[in-house]
């Protein structure tokens, strides 16, 4: 046993509980001790706040018992002089998966190509339909202590770590525990401490959810069972994951997102139960930390940081984007801006590729802008608070766990040396602290050799280089000092090669002596008596951890460029470094498109200010402080409006059920989706984002502006009506799927489809009366009726029975176009909308008498069965029976010229010009209920304005000027520039990059994500018709 | 509707429903397309020019201000104000080799295997199939109907669109083979979260040796006199080294390009061409300094990389003409968009080519030089076949897209389509009430 800072007991780390008492019988003799320590003369950092100079810490049974400058130590105590030594608290993790049995995901559940999808659970008992929402699971409970783990993060400096099984949505309480090595009854602190949530299904192999927004939505619908449960459910049911969904509603509750939008996705879930989520984070919420702020969110944030990527080809290179370069540069300054900005966050080690990463990225927040004190608050009373634990750790008071590292120095230096962990009471040693100081030079005599010189140094005493100096010679031999003894071998004569063999004991803090056997077989006495410091040079190093007087530096000296470098909004590379702001602009002498009765206007004027077109008119006079924009032989329109669209989204298909119509797209807003750009380069100002068409009854869209660089709500339009895809025909039944054999999910037939609107709309009508019957009761009767369940689902079914929500239908073929009208009819809800409705021409007349509109494709044509009969007059058709028609994309690239795809409206059938224009402006306007704010130039409307080169139908029109709600968001004379500052920035990272590199760092290769491009055929993991081909051949 | 429906229309439409129109009757009487505005397709125009066209060959092509014609005999068509233009060329095409994308019955276009020289696209050419008439309709009047998959994927043909079965239609028998480079980046499919993952192919070295092989092993027995035993898929390599077949490689990234294009030249290929070329602007000094021609991938398409500018693939076309590298517009495989070929032209002159009849050159004559057929077609120039067509307006605009005569081979073709069909079926159920 090494005895290290305790003198005067010969062993000190056997096992003796914390506790009083034990429930445990022992095999052999009792061996309970006083446990009473002292560390004396140390430098203590009780808090971040508070360090003591020449203080004493006294524990006793694995509790902090005194703390202070004035601390008295009582007999039979141990006592550890620590004079030039600090003790810190010991450090916590909270987001750990210590002790968890290991969370192995099996093979997927049953996406297309795959086994037979599986549409219930696999668990068997008395718990919830879904296998991802697990409340049920208690930490505390399946947790088991181990000796190499814990040992591996004690010497990181921790003691104590909050630990979850990381499988579900809903995953169960943590446990609160200490890397101590005991039994787990003595290293659970708190059992139940926390609650766990995520948007990952884990190990789960059923069916739903395989989306992110149905994700949201089975834990929306599970806590309001839950809280239906509490108020009547449990007395229809037993079931074990409902009562734990409202046992742990008390506890602080971490939700671990899977990015910085995750953030804000959950703080939302938690606003409408009245929970303030503490939200796992993935270290890039300083790309959006205004948005992060607001959620009022504590962070646990993790250290790691992307490794540079191999760019030392030009052309490679250019596979990775500046979004990437900049977040490689920009990472390391995450806590800092954190901690800038007053977000209050926790650290954890979860994340890094090695644990041992944990010191040197710390190092590298802290040299980007991390005051050291805000990185030990992160490190030890935050997490503490955070979990309502800040009465056991995180400080060294008096009663807390005796939970704290010794130190070196200042925790956070580079040369920094942690010697010891003490864990509940309990030393652990984690760098063997030499016994004395040998450093210094030493006189040498080997048998008869005594003119040779020892130099040991360091940077510190328990890492130690020798030198032995013969003459000229330097001599570096191979060293073993090991507390009392020492051995030594030594290639002395370089003449007569051999290896001179040397041990032996110190008997004094200057003397060692001993035995040893030259090359030659010769025993020879030797000793080493110490004549002062080494060599100047060497040991200057050693003095630079305690030289710091203060115990942390308050900020730091130097802001390298991560720390000012300029963020993008959105971050991608083509973000701008400012958002757009609305400007006044008065647009001159263009030819305007006003799509009201004045129709084309030459030679005109607009003026927009505040956001809004305020004046059209020829030779208006632009008020002061207006920008002018000469539009002479130019063309100005309405923004385009795309009536189908899947860009700016992370996932398409919820199609785990034949109804989702619980979940909402406004869940998976992806801001940062390039594409948003891209359309705004040719014209688009307004989407609607749709859920795709794998099942009959959708999920509920997000209508949004394109505002490049907003936060997924500040793109959605405001105070919009509710708008829900369905879908009918192949997708819906599943024609196109690989292997039909494995198909189960109803339905497989137009017959089935049908049923399951009927059967839908059926149970919401039932519900919706449930509902108001309930609503009319007394206070008095509500008191003892049992209130129905709240489904989310149903609700957006019964939303569309009051008028409340409307339908934009995915159909191909006039069969089941007549069967929804039908539908519809006999249960008094209006379709609003049809989309692709390429068969839309053969009953263009019955859709009329509905007042349904359509939304289609101007030519396509042939890729599947359902569109064999689809023909480019279908617009035409249609419009002349009186049907509201617009031309949509459901594809990100055709998007970018909807202008040209509307003028095939006049080639095929004949549409006047400028109906043709009102099919990609007004009409969707209209079948989006936006057409009083949107859709045409007329004062009062919004500033959705594009200005063209050309005349906006031609092939060779392009945008000049796009803009919303008068912010420019595109400007083609700017393009240049922008593209010179993209390349300025890459270049400039780049090299900074091969700088890192060529100083040694790991680098990766330049891999390149292309994020999905969704269409709505796209079914989970499924390519759509003939893009594996595409890919195959880039 | 500016679609004008001409007397074959209203002929059309007693033909029985769900019929492409029969293929025309062969060129009895010379014609005259008089007063049009002349698109030679090879840069020049005349504002008011003379067609002349016997036997399915133009007879002449004059300025009609200028120059007097002995019209007896001829059949004057009066095309003032119209526009006349060589038939559009659609190269990397599957019409003919799939119907219905979704209905494997339908779809002819890929053979199992892996070297498949000896696989001839044209054998499964449809000349019924109901895509042709549509892209007809359009302008375009010839498709290179060419196989797809595997490394060495086959033969392709260029056809004409129409004519009774694919002897007929053919316009030139197994014009190249397809080689799908092993690519530089692979790219795999993440199934987490749907997005697409491309690092360096680590199997491409393996495949480039196994290429170098097949093609080492072709050109030895390519100067066989009597190979016994006969080798079928060497056979049907032979052409490559003799200049008689191109070899169409498909290649995107810069590097695949240089890297395709210095295996073929080593290998004996006489003539190369590079197929896709997503990255061709960064390999035009290379290009240019081996005479490589490019046939793009579809322009419609977003730009390869988040970084890279929106309309770069609008303005690629503009970027390699201008450096002198001769360029074809393809709509990729993708059959029954082909109609939208000419609009690619049209948005290239939007995006940087000099101007209109530069543009064109994109899907007429440049594409007839790189296909090996320009002494036949592609240009309206004397003695060449009379496969052409009368727009009402500039063609390479959907706005003013509107084909009123074909002729191919001097066959005066039946506008009618299977849309067409379905329109006036509906229009004439409204129309009854």
């Amino acid at each position: 046993m090494i005895k290290h800072f305790l003198t005067g007991l010969l062993t000190v780390s056997l096992a003796y509980g914390s506790l009083a008492q034990t429930t445990f019988p022992q095999n052999g003799v009792y061996d309970e001790r006083p446990g009473l320590y002292a560390f004396t003369n140390a430098t203590i950092v009780v808090d971040p706040q508070t360090t003591l100079q020449n203080a004493t810490l006294l524990i006793r049974n694995g509790r902090i018992e005194a703390v202070g400058t004035n601390v008295s130590v009582p007999a039979g105590t141990v006592i550890a002089d620590l004079k030039g030594k600090r003790i810190y608290p010991a450090l916590i993790d909270i987001d750990s998966d210590y002790g968890m049995p290991e969370v192995t995901r099996g093979p997927g559940g049953g996406g297309r190509g795959a086994g037979a999808p599986q549409y219930e659970s696999n668990k068997k008992g008395p718990y919830y339909w879904n296998q991802a929402i697990q409340p049920e699971n208690e930490a505390g409970i399946i947790f088991k202590a181990n000796a190499a783990k814990a040992d591996e993060l004690r010497k990181l400096g921790f003691g104590a770590v909050l630990v979850h099984p990381h499988d579900g949505i809903a995953r169960g309480t943590g446990a609160l525990v200490t890397l101590a090595d005991d039994r787990e009854n003595t290293l659970v602190l708190k059992p139940n401490a926390t609650a766990h949530f995520s948007f990952s299904k884990g190990t789960s192999t059923q069916q739903y959810p395989n989306s992110m927004m149905g994700v949201v939505a089975l834990l929306r619908q599970a806590m309001y069972d839950a809280d239906w449960y509490k108020r009547a459910g449990s007395k229809e049911q037993a079931n074990m994951s409902l009562d734990a969904l409202n046992r742990i509603r008390s506890l602080p509750t971490i939700f671990e997102a899977n990015d910085k939008l995750g953030i804000m996705r959950a703080d939302k879930i938690g606003d409408e139960f009245g929970v303030q989520y503490i939200v796992r984070s993935t270290g890039d919420e300083y790309q959006m930390i205004d948005e992060v702020r607001k959620t009022g969110a504590s962070l646990i944030v993790p250290l790691n940081f992307p490794q540079p990527y191999d760019v030392e080809d030009p052309w490679d290179a250019d596979n990775v984007s500046l979004a990437e370069l900049k977040h490689w540069e920009m990472a390391p300054s995450n806590a800092g801006r954190l901690a800038a900005a007053n977000i209050p966050f926790a650290f954890t080690t979860a994340g890094l590729r090695n644990k041992t990463d944990f010191w040197p990225n710390l190092r590298k927040a802290i040299e980007n802008g991390l005051p050291e004190q805000k990185a030990l608050e992160a490190l030890t009373t935050i997490p503490a608070k955070l979990i309502h634990a800040e009465d056991m750790l995180g400080s060294l008071q008096k009663g807390r766990v005796a939970n704290f590292i010794i130190t070196s120095g200042n925790l956070f230096s580079a040369d920094n040396v942690i010697y010891e962990s003490w864990t509940q009471g309990k030393q652990y040693i984690v760098t063997t602290k030499a016994p004395v100081d040998l450093r210094g030079s030493w006189a040498l005599t080997i048998g008869d050799r005594s003119n040779l010189k020892l130099n040991i140094t360091g940077k510190t005493p328990d890492k130690l280089d020798y030198q032995i100096v013969a003459d000229t010679a330097r001599i570096t031999p191979k060293v073993a000092a090991s507390g009392e003894l020492i051995s030594m071998q030594v290639q002395l004569n370089r003449r007569q090669p051999g290896t001179t063999r040397l041990t032996g004991y110190r008997t004094s803090p200057t003397e060692f002596k001993g035995d040893g056997e030259m090359p030659n077989g010769q025993i020879v006495q030797w000793s080493a008596v110490r004549t002062g410091d080494a060599p100047a040079s060497t040991t200057a190093t050693s003095t630079t951890a305690t030289s710091s007087t203060s115990a942390m530096a308050s900020t730091t000296a130097t802001t390298p460029a991560s720390s000012t470098a300029t963020l993008l909004y959105p971050f991608v590379g083509m973000g701008n470094a400012q958002k757009p702001k609305a400007e006044s602009v008065l647009i001159r002498n263009a030819t305007v498109w006003t799509n009201e009765k004045d129709g084309v206007l030459s030679g005109a004027d607009v003026l927009v200010t505040d956001g809004k077109i305020s004046k059209v008119g020829k030779g208006l006079t632009a008020p002061a402080g207006v920008k002018e924009v000469d539009g002479t032989g130019k063309h100005l329109t309405n923004g385009i409006i795309d009536e189908h669209s899947h860009i700016a989204l992370l996932s398409i298909n919820e199609g785990g059920q034949s109804s989702s119509a619980e979940v909402r797209m406004s869940d998976v807003i992806n801001p940062e989706d390039i594409n948003i750009y891209r359309q705004l380069a040719g014209g688009v100002t307004a989407s609607q984002l749709l859920h795709g068409s794998a099942n009959s009854i959708g999920g509920q869209s997000a209508l949004v502006k394109l505002k490049w660089g907003e936060s997924p709500e500040g793109m959605l339009i405001k105070g919009a009506d509710g708008f829900i895809k369905f879908a009918l025909g192949e997708n819906v039944k599943q024609s196109n799927y690989p292997n039909p054999n494995v198909l189960t999910r109803f339905p497989q037939s137009r017959m089935g489809v049908e049923q399951v609107y009927m059967d839908h709309f059926t149970r919401a009508k039932e519900y919706a009366k449930g509902w108001e019957v309930y609503n009319k009761l007394s206070a008095k009767e509500k008191a003892t009726a049992m209130p129905p369940r709240r489904d989310i689902e149903l609700d957006a079914l019964a939303e569309i029975l009051a008028a409340k929500r409307f339908i934009t239908c995915h159909s191909y073929v006039q069969s089941e176009i007549n069967m929804l009208l039908k539908v519809a009819d006999s249960l008094g809800f209006k379709v609003n909308t049809f989309t692709h409705i390429l068969e839309g021409y053969k009953l263009a007349d019955k859709m009329a008498k509905h007042g349904v509109g359509g939304s289609s494709f101007a030519d396509w044509w042939a890729y599947k069965m359902e569109v064999h009969d689809a023909i480019p007059y279908n617009a035409a058709l249609m419009h002349r029976q009186g049907v509201v028609v617009s031309i949509n994309s459901d594809d990100a690239e055709m998007a970018r010229r909807l202008n040209q795809e509307a003028a095939k409206t006049v080639e095929y059938g004949g549409v006047s010009e400028e109906d043709a224009w009102k099919m990609v402006t007004l009409n969707p306007a209209k079948l989006l209920h936006l057409d009083t704010r949107l859709g045409s130039i007329r004062p009062g409307k919004d500033a959705d304005l594009v200005l063209w080169n050309a005349h906006p139908l031609s092939i060779y029109a392009r945008p000049e000027i796009t803009m919303i709600e008068g912010a420019t968001y595109f400007s083609l004379k700017d393009e240049d520039a922008k593209r010179d500052a993209l390349h300025a920035e890459r270049s400039r990272i780049i090299q900074k990059m091969l700088a890192a590199k060529a100083s040694g760092a790991s680098t990766v290769r330049p891999t390149f994500r292309r994020a999905r491009m969704w269409h709505c055929e796209d079914i989970e993991g499924v390519m759509a018709e003939g893009e594996e081909e595409k890919a195959e051949s880039k | 509707m500016k679609k004008t429906l001409s007397i074959l229309f209203s002929l059309a439409a007693l033909t029985s429903f769900g019929q492409n129109p029969a293929p025309a009757k062969p060129q009895t009487k010379a014609i005259a397309l008089m007063g049009g505005v002349v698109h030679i397709g090879n840069g020049q125009v005349i504002p008011n020019g003379v067609v002349l066209f016997d036997k399915g060959v133009i007879t002449n092509v004059v300025d009609g201000t200028t120059v007097r014609l002995n019209l007896n005999d001829v059949e004057v068509i009066d095309v003032s104000g119209k526009h006349v233009y060589p038939g559009f060329i659609s190269p990397v095409s599957t019409v003919g080799l799939q119907e219905t994308g979704a209905v494997r019955a339908t779809v002819d276009k890929q053979e199992v295997g892996n070297l498949n020289p000896h696989i001839r696209a044209l054998i499964a050419y449809n000349t019924d199939s109901e895509i042709i008439p549509t892209i007809r309709n359009n302008g375009v009047l010839f498709s290179q109907a060419t196989p797809q998959g595997g490394t060495i994927s086959g033969s392709s043909s260029v056809m004409m669109s129409d004519g009774w079965n694919w002897e007929d239609a053919v316009l030139k028998k197994d014009d190249g083979l397809w080689l799908n480079w092993p690519a530089y980046f692979s790219r795999d499919f993440n199934l987490e979260d749907f997005s697409t993952i491309v690092r360096k192919n680590e199997r491409r070295e393996a495949a480039i040796a196994a290429l170098q092989a097949t093609f080492a092993d072709a050109r030895a027995y390519a100067a066989l006199t009597n190979p016994t035993p006969m080798n079928l898929k060497l056979e049907a390599m032979k052409g490559l080294f003799s200049g008689k077949q191109n070899l169409y490689i498909r290649a995107n990234n810069g590097k695949d390009i240089i890297e395709s294009v210095r295996f073929a030249k080593g290998a004996g290929v006489q003539k190369v061409v590079i197929v896709g070329g997503e990255d061709a602007h960064r390999a035009i000094t290379f290009l240019k300094e081996n005479n490589v021609p490019v046939i793009l991938s579809e322009m419609h398409r977003l730009p390869a990389r988040e970084d890279e500018d929106v309309d770069l693939p609008y303005r690629l076309p503009g970027l390699l003409q201008k450096a002198g590298i001769l360029v074809g517009l393809s709509y990729a495989d993708e059959w029954w968009r082909t109609r939208n070929l000419p609009f690619q032209a049209g948005t290239a002159s939007g995006f940087g080519v000099a101007d209109r009849e530069e543009a064109l050159k994109l899907v007429t004559s440049n594409t007839a030089k790189i296909l090996g057929i320009d002494n036949l077609v592609g240009t309206l120039e004397k003695g060449k076949q009379a496969t052409l067509f009368v727009s009402a307006g500039d063609a390479l605009d959907m706005r003013t897209n509107v084909i009123e005569k074909v002729f191919i081979q001097g066959r005066k073709v039946d506008l009618d389509d299977r849309h067409k069909r379905l329109y006036r079926t509906y229009k004439d159920k409204y129309e009854q009430k």
